[in-house]
């Protein structure tokens, strides 16, 4: 279907947009640039500031160019063309300054505010207003994250309409009329939207404000770079902004094609890591204990433990695409060993491969854009808002389009007013997944996300979250019920590294590419380039090796970017692992707890101080930049790995980061896939001989990586432990919400205050992984969701009990 | 023969809706009944819909809310194919000031609004109408839900209604108290729960109104007419009033009048009629000064427009509006300052916040024009005043803010002199409040 051209003259100029088009977007085609206040491209239009004004030929009235579409043969005639349109935006602008404060030298925004550049290029210079001006109580906490100055606000509307349209979340609003409208929120309520920071970066005055940054610079005195938030997979652009070599605010850059213009509070306010006066940025050596030493000791003394000793690898989803390439070949290469793994979920499978080979192939992959254009969605095991959140608006987007949306869940996302939950118990999702392939499910959720799926054929999508990881089959059934309707398919993970490190094979199974080590074939290309593998035999995972450690069977571990005691869901283990590895190398921005155990010290460069890469979600690899040097004598990971390889007498064969690119581009570009038959057997209904099954995944705000020093996102956002339960579990148990309730299960227990909601599965209960007070990993033997008994605590009781975790304070 | 004389129901004057005022028993439906009421809906109810629609378009009848916008053209606007329920809406908010007739016309025969509600319905196939009832009419809103239960007991409203196979639920809702919720838009967002705020159009009402379906507005008196057209005919209803304003209109009268209050007038009929003949002429004999012919946002006239006839046309070419059909006289002795003072005031606490000129515009007028009522005006003042009547006319997101100007720009057209004696001699002529210039000149 072409769309219908519309040709009209701006100024003179004569430009053809699609028939719909704004006036004030045709005009930025043409490079004019009407002036706007309310005016967003990714808000319905409001027409409320009147900045924009431009005269139509013919018509008597001047038109607000933010709501009126073009016509053929229009003739619009902006301020650059029209006395009239420039005296009325002048008179508009003395009308938006009668009541603003003019508190330009202390205000945030000055600088970088739009109405402070509009006055400057064209406001009267000396206002007529001589009567006082409006005031109100100034500043007004919304959220230990943003301040409200309602003397600055110009009343745009667009702070609201962004919580109306694009998060979903409403907790402000626009109250009272006339000269007293403000913007307000519900006494007694908080601003507690994870989006909530978009609103102060697009308020196109200074009236909200980030708490953070509040006072903190001006804008001549920082240096930026564009770069990319490293907090999870949604690869949103930013900007970083530094001032005297401290990063000091994050800004959404616009991207259509990823995080269009928004950035979740995560991505916009943990950017203190970098700085973090824990941060270690010289290498350690333990001798008495861990000693300040160089490089070229340290890595002298790792290659002393590591020469033909059994050495394994972990990592987070937390390295750079190219640091993942090299910690792949150093592993393989200098250390020949396979037990190297970035997971913390062991999906396996062909989804998992396919996954692997998807990344460079945009044929096999998703992007923002095929969600967004998407006729039916399914979001299996994905919490897209706690776990990519630029997905979750993405979603939000696709229902305002039209998208009907299905969710399979333990529990119930905060998509809940635009798609339709299926709750399905731990364990259940194979076989849910399973009706849709078959398309069965009749009348309910099941049923209409498999008709939804099948009408839509190639206008489905299918994205598989990480829950899914925790059942051996369930990726692959989403998978197959993709190919079944001819919807694309993504697996989602949450880590801003891992789909590069999935793609690189840190990985005990898979090479760079998704190519399987034990594939001769597959072996062979990659033995092209790196040589002939001597250990073709896959590794362990994540889980076997600190089995594996615990058990004395390896000599050297490698921790790089991760720590086991906190990320790995297995406490106990993890512990024991540390416990019984002769040699520990910690690589890292800092020790944490780690320090006890680490027996040397890597210093990494933090991504601010990176020149990289990290690949989206849907496999799109974007660029990293640095605004500044690696702090003290940090080096960026893959630069670490090469030297890693020196020590062990080898070479990673490349010098510098080009090289390293040029390299992997190779391995790393689209190829064949042959689907190969899946191990998928009828799921089956399951059978549970668990009376609850645990399940448990990290919340947006938690005490993970890289939140260290974003205290006002903690305040504003981070939870304390919960547990929920569905009121039909809980009545069997006289549990009642608001009390505490016992958790056990096999690993451990727990004393957690209690939340009964019908919005989790049946059967189920939910406790977040990683809450200040609650490391749910004591509860874990090496999955996410474990076998479990909750009974009430009487509140005496909790509070005698010595076993209670303390909930809400610190370690 | 006189078609003023032939319609039905008795009608033996030039009125049409407040004919039956005289007559308390029209109150509840039994004697509205009694009286020939409920007629014009069963006449509608044997028609086929677009045969209402072309009837209401052949009688001329014009909105009676302030638009003026012919009623039946609107109705054929309802697209009959978009699969979602089409809803009418009764806009009885009535806030401009200056109108209450739309008050009267529901405290004395409520079924008659009922009544032509029922026929719009019907002609543009909806089956869910609403009556907006002003926040502030307590009473009236009373009355509108007495009168559609008793419409219910009757069978005028509900399922099948008359004994026709059509079925029509009326719901009154009160509104909360905002003038802008009579605008149309503001209106729907205030019936469906959001702030009271007007929308942007296009889309149109008719195309997207209410809950995004098809939709109808019409004011109280709109509907109030339709009954007799269809009872007696377009031909009957041309009849009255000009070719180009049909029919009737209930103005309002108020101020400095002997007998304040509503006259029902044949569009058309002179403003010296309506002062002199109904409303018993200036209070005390005093001298015309200023007059609105269309409540507080349509331009004052003044003395020299005495005998400009109420209509649409006419009145647009004296340089104002008909608006709600509103007239608030002021004499000699009212200060035209502190009217459009008052006015502004209201205006400032009206706007709905939305856009600037509007909020902003009409904060800065009452300031202003508070300042020189003070006597504390300067000459700069004047141009201010000037400035701002341009900078918001046309400029704001909905028409309140172009009602706001009226006062501004009328007074200083008719009324400049007094404007400039209020600065020239430091305090207002009329009062005598303000500091007064030779003081301030003794002083420094
Ligand atoms: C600020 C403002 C206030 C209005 N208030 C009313 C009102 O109280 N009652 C009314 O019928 N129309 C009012 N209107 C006009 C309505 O928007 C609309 O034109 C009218 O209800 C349509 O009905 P009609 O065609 O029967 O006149 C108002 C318009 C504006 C701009
Ligand atoms: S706070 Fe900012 S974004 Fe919100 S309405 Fe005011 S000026 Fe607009
Ligand atoms: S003109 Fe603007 S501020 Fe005034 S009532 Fe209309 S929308 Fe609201
Ligand atoms: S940008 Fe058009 S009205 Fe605000």
């Amino acid at each position: 279907m072409t769309q219908e051209a519309v040709t009209l003259t701006i100024d003179g100029k004569e430009v053809t947009v699609p028939k719909g088009t704004l006036i004030i977007r045709a005009a930025e085609q043409l490079g004019i640039e009407i002036p706007r206040f309310c005016d967003h491209p990714l808000l319905e239009p409001a027409g409320a500031c009147r900045q924009c004004y431009v005269e139509v030929e013919g018509q008597a009235k001047l038109f607000t160019s933010c709501t009126a579409t073009v016509a053929p043969g229009m003739a619009v005639r902006t301020q650059n063309s029209s006395e009239v349109v420039h005296e009325a935006q002048v008179a508009n602008l003395e009308f938006l300054l009668l009541n603003h404060p003019l508190d330009c030298p202390i205000c945030d925004r000055g600088g970088e505010c739009p109405l402070q550049d509009q006055a400057l290029a064209f406001g009267p210079g000396e206002s007529r207003y001589v009567e006082a001006k409006r005031t109100f109580e100034k500043p007004i906490p919304l959220s230990p994250l943003v301040g409200l100055d309602r003397e600055r606000c110009v009343l745009c509307a667009r702070c609201t309409r962004f919580c109306d349209q694009i998060s979903g979340d409403r907790f402000i609003e626009l109250f009272a009329r006339g000269a007293g409208e403000r913007v307000s929120i519900a006494a007694g309520e908080d601003f507690l939207s994870p989006f909530s920071g978009n609103t102060i970066q697009i308020c196109p005055v200074g009236a909200l404000t980030a708490t953070p940054y509040r006072f903190v610079a001006r804008p001549f005195d920082l240096s930026s770079v564009d770069t990319v938030c490293p907090h999870c997979s949604a690869g949103c652009n930013v900007k970083l902004d530094v001032r005297r070599g401290k990063v000091v605010r994050h800004l959404a850059r616009d991207n259509l094609d990823v995080n269009d213009a928004w950035l979740c509070d995560k991505g916009r306010f943990a950017f203190r890591f970098p700085d973090d006066e824990r941060r270690v940025t010289i290498p350690l050596l333990r001798d008495r204990g861990l000693e300040p030493t160089s490089f070229g000791e340290v890595m002298d003394a790792i290659g002393d433990w590591s020469r033909g000793k059994r050495v394994a690898f972990l990592t987070g989803g937390r390295l750079a695409d190219e640091d993942a390439y090299a910690l792949s070949k150093v592993a393989r290469t200098a250390f020949v060993t396979n037990d190297l793994d970035h997971r913390r979920e062991f999906a396996g499978g062909e989804a998992e491969r396919l996954a692997a080979v998807a990344v460079t192939d945009r044929a096999l992959s998703v992007t923002y854009r095929d969600v967004e254009r998407a006729k039916a969605i399914v979001v299996a095991g994905l919490d897209a808002e706690q776990e990519v959140p630029i997905l979750h608006l993405r979603l939000r987007k696709a229902a305002r389009r039209g998208a009907r949306i299905f969710v399979l869940n333990p529990r119930r996302t905060r998509l809940w007013d635009v798609a339709e939950h299926v709750l399905c118990r731990p364990g259940q999702e194979a076989h849910v997944l399973e009706q849709i392939v078959d398309g069965e499910g009749g009348d309910s959720g099941v049923g209409r996300a498999a008709d939804a799926l099948r009408e839509a054929g190639e206008a489905g999508v299918v994205l598989a979250g990480m829950r899914l990881a925790e059942h051996p089959l369930a990726a692959d059934v989403a998978l197959r019920a993709a190919r079944r309707t001819g919807a694309r398919f993504s697996l989602v993970p949450r880590r801003a590294g891992d789909k590069g490190a999935l793609a690189a094979g840190v990985h005990p199974r898979l090479l760079p590419g998704g190519r399987r080590v034990d594939d001769p074939g597959e072996r062979a290309e990659v033995e092209a380039v790196w040589g002939e593998l001597k250990n073709v035999v896959p590794g362990r995972n994540a889980k076997q090796i600190l089995e594996a450690a615990a058990n004395r069977e390896i000599d050297v571990l490698f921790l790089v970017g991760v720590d086991p005691l906190r990320d790995f869901p297995d406490a106990r283990l993890a512990r024991h692992a540390l416990e019984n590895v002769p040699y520990k190398v910690v690589q890292s921005l800092e020790l944490g707890s780690l320090e006890p155990f680490a027996d040397a010290f890597l210093p990494a460069a933090a991504f601010p101080e990176r020149d990289a890469h990290f690949t989206t979600w849907e496999g799109r690899a974007q660029r990293i930049r640095p605004v500044r040097g690696p702090a003290g004598l940090s080096r960026p990971d893959w630069e670490i790995f090469a030297g890693l390889a020196r020590a062990m007498g080898g070479s990673l064969g490349f010098e510098s980061l080009e090289d390293l690119q040029e390299e992997s581009v190779g391995l790393l570009s689209p190829r064949a896939f042959s689907g190969g038959a899946s191990a998928w057997v009828g799921a089956g209904a399951p059978q549970w001989i668990d009376e609850l099954t645990l399940f448990t995944y990290p919340l947006l705000v938690d005490e993970g990586r890289l939140s260290e020093g974003a205290s006002e996102l903690k305040a504003a956002l981070e939870e304390k432990p919960f547990l929920e339960i569905h009121p039909v579990d809980a009545d069997k148990r006289s549990i009642a919400d608001g009390g505490e309730v016992r958790v056990r299960t096999q690993a451990g227990q727990a004393v957690v205050p209690v939340r009964v909601t019908p919005d989790i599965a049946e059967g189920s209960v939910f406790v977040p992984f990683n809450q200040p007070g609650l490391a749910a990993n004591t509860l874990l033997s090496g999955r996410f969701t474990a076998g479990a008994t909750v009974e009430a605590v009487a509140a005496a009781e909790a509070a005698a009990d010595p076993e209670r975790l303390t909930v809400g304070g610190g370690p | 023969m006189d078609p003023r004389r032939a319609g039905g129901r008795g009608v033996t004057t030039d009125r049409i809706i407040t004919r039956n005022w005289g007559n308390p028993d029209v109150f509840h439906v039994d004697g509205y009944v009694a009286n020939g009421g409920y007629a014009g809906l069963k006449k509608a109810l044997a028609m086929a819909p677009e045969d209402v629609i072309e009837l209401v378009k052949g009688s001329g009848l014009r909105g009676r809310g302030g638009a003026g916008f012919p009623t039946g053209v609107k109705w054929s606007f309802v697209p009959q194919d978009t699969g979602k329920p089409t809803y009418v809406v009764c806009n009885f908010d009535e806030s401009e000031p200056g109108t209450f007739n739309n008050r009267e016309l529901v405290d004395r025969e409520p079924h008659q609004l009922l009544e032509g509600l029922a026929i719009a319905a019907y002609a543009v196939r909806c089956h869910n109408a609403y009556i907006y009832v002003r926040g502030e009419f307590l009473h009236q809103g009373t009355i509108v839900r007495r009168a559609v239960e008793e419409a219910y007991d009757r069978g005028f409203l509900g399922k099948g209604i008359c004994g026709s196979d059509f079925d029509l639920d009326v719901v009154p809702h009160r509104g909360a108290g905002a003038y802008i919720c009579g605008e149309e838009t503001g209106l729907l967002n205030s019936l469906e729960g959001f702030r009271g705020q007007p929308r942007q159009r296009p889309p149109f009402p008719a195309v997207e109104g209410l809950y995004a379906s098809p939709t109808v507005i019409n004011n109280v008196e709109t509907l109030c007419n339709v009954p007799h057209i269809l009872e007696n005919g377009a031909d009957w209803f041309r009849g009255f009033g000009t070719a180009k304003s049909p029919g009737t209109k209930v103005f309002s009268v108020s101020g400095k009048v002997e007998r304040p209050g509503n006259y029902e007038v044949p569009m058309g009929t002179p403003f010296r009629v309506l002062l002199e003949e109904h409303a018993g002429g200036v209070l005390g004999g005093k001298a015309l000064k200023a007059w609105t012919p269309g409540g507080s946002s349509t331009p004052m006239l003044t003395a020299e427009h005495l005998d400009v006839g109420l209509d649409f046309e006419s009145l647009q070419a004296a340089g104002s509006l008909l608006g709600t059909g509103a007239a608030i006289v002021l004499d000699e002795t009212d200060c035209v300052v502190e009217a459009a003072r008052r006015l502004l005031a209201f205006y400032a606490h009206e706007s709905c916040g939305k856009c600037t000129p509007c909020r902003e515009g009409t904060w800065w007028a009452v300031r202003v024009l508070s300042r020189i009522e003070e006597g504390l005006g300067r000459p700069e003042d004047l141009p201010i005043m000037n400035d701002l009547g341009r900078n918001i006319l046309f400029r704001a997101f909905c028409p309140l803010a172009d009602g706001a100007v009226s006062p501004i720009t009328s007074t200083l057209t008719y009324f400049r002199e007094e404007y400039e004696a209020h600065v020239r001699e430091g305090r207002c002529p009329f009062t005598g409040s303000g500091p007064g210039r030779r003081i301030e000149e003794v002083a420094s």
